[in-house]
């Protein structure tokens, strides 16, 4: 018990001192705006749970009828592993909203916040900071 | 004027005073603590310090343009400061008698460090079989610290995370310390490099202990990588 809450100390003040990480990808602090939030309702065209980032596919229905692609960037395959995401609850078909941060450049890419499935099940994935203090603390990871 | 300088010297003291109880409720809380380094590691945060760059370092960084020059978009490992900067994927250590071995998740890199006295870095192999690119390494220990030199590296980007479009050149070497304490560790690398650095540039990472952790597959595929996939065909 010392010893996790001496840990939990120890990485309290190397988070203050080193600024911690949580958003410094290139990919994600360069490319995505996450002060904003965006839904995005399509329909699931693909699902490709990989390294180095995870890639969501939507096709989104515009007002005049036409149809276009958008692309939801992820974290890599493995860390949504560890961190126990059930990914596998977004399917190919499914008519889904998607909250995404969007893109800095490009207007049909955004990045992964929460996904609303069809039977109105939200999925979150608390991300590496929640999943890093889980380990610290041992205990179960949640957001 | 000078009582706001006195409220933030105040303020600075309080913060290294904090810091300081909280080092030594560790200190006494981790007494029979874990010396080795044996273990699957995963970044808390890093710290980068010593950033003056010669006037090729500027010049380079500048028209560094991470959409096209990032070698990892080609599921190239840059360098072994870059690895360490990526968030998620842990990195694994593991003590041998005369041999480190260091697994890093990204991009699958294995690399090996003999721990042979009197071995010059230039004589040692490659440390990474696959990534001739990453130089050669040479390890020994300094009471528990691992200490690691390298040298050998091609020229070419050697940051693009931590701080993106820092550049090495073939001249450049660089100290790795790896120092165990418990369930952390810390490890900081100097960059040695007279063509970009005006001094050495020094990089400091702290890691926690994955209790149970395995390094995964990476398996990078350099077109699910590349930032031209969103791009309009």
């Amino acid at each position: 018990m010392h010893r996790k809450l001496a840990t939990a100390a120890l990485i309290a003040a190397t988070l203050f001192l080193s600024g911690g990480v949580g958003l410094a990808h290139h990919s994600v602090a360069a490319n995505f705006d996450g002060s904003k939030a965006l839904d995005v309702t399509g329909k699931v065209k693909e699902v490709a749970i990989r390294n180095p980032h995870s890639q969501i596919t939507l096709e989104v229905t515009k007002p005049d009828g036409s149809v276009s692609e958008f692309f939801v960037e992820w974290s890599d395959k493995n860390a949504l592993l560890r961190r126990t995401v059930p990914v596998s609850k977004i399917r190919v078909g499914d008519k889904v909203t998607i909250n995404v941060s969007p893109s800095k450049r490009l207007p049909n890419l955004g990045y992964f916040r929460t996904a609303t499935l069809p039977d109105g099940t939200v999925l979150k994935d608390c991300g590496f900071v929640a999943f890093r203090e889980s380990v610290a603390k041992g205990t179960k990871i949640t957001c | 004027m000078r009582w706001m300088k006195l409220t933030r010297l105040t303020r600075q003291s309080a913060m290294v005073a904090v810091l300081l109880i909280a080092n030594s409720i560790l200190a006494h809380a981790m007494a029979g603590k874990r010396t080795d380094l044996n273990g699957v590691w995963i970044l808390l945060g890093s710290k980068t310090e010593n950033l003056k760059l010669t006037p090729a370092g500027e010049k380079a960084r500048a028209a560094y343009d991470y959409q096209k020059d990032d070698p990892d978009m080609r599921c190239i490992p840059a360098s072994f400061t870059r690895i360490m900067h990526t968030p998620s994927p842990p990195i694994e250590v593991r003590q041998r008698q005369d041999s480190v071995e260091i697994n890093y998740e990204f991009m699958d890199v294995r690399r090996r460090v003999p721990l042979k006295k009197g071995l010059a870095v230039k004589d040692a192999p490659y440390a990474v079989r696959e990534h001739p690119n990453m130089g050669r390494s040479v390890g020994q220990y300094d009471g528990e610290t691992l200490v690691i030199e390298t040298a050998g590296q091609s020229p070419g980007v050697l940051d693009t995370l931590g701080v993106p479009g820092l550049y090495q050149s073939d001249q450049m070497r660089t100290v790795e310390r790896y120092v165990p304490n418990g369930d952390m560790m810390q490890v900081t690398i100097t960059h040695y490099d007279p063509v970009y650095f005006l001094q050495p540039l020094i990089v400091t990472y702290n890691y926690l202990r994955l209790p149970g952790g395995k390094i995964l597959k990476w398996d990078c595929k350099p077109e699910e990588a590349t930032y031209e996939r969103f791009l309009p065909k």
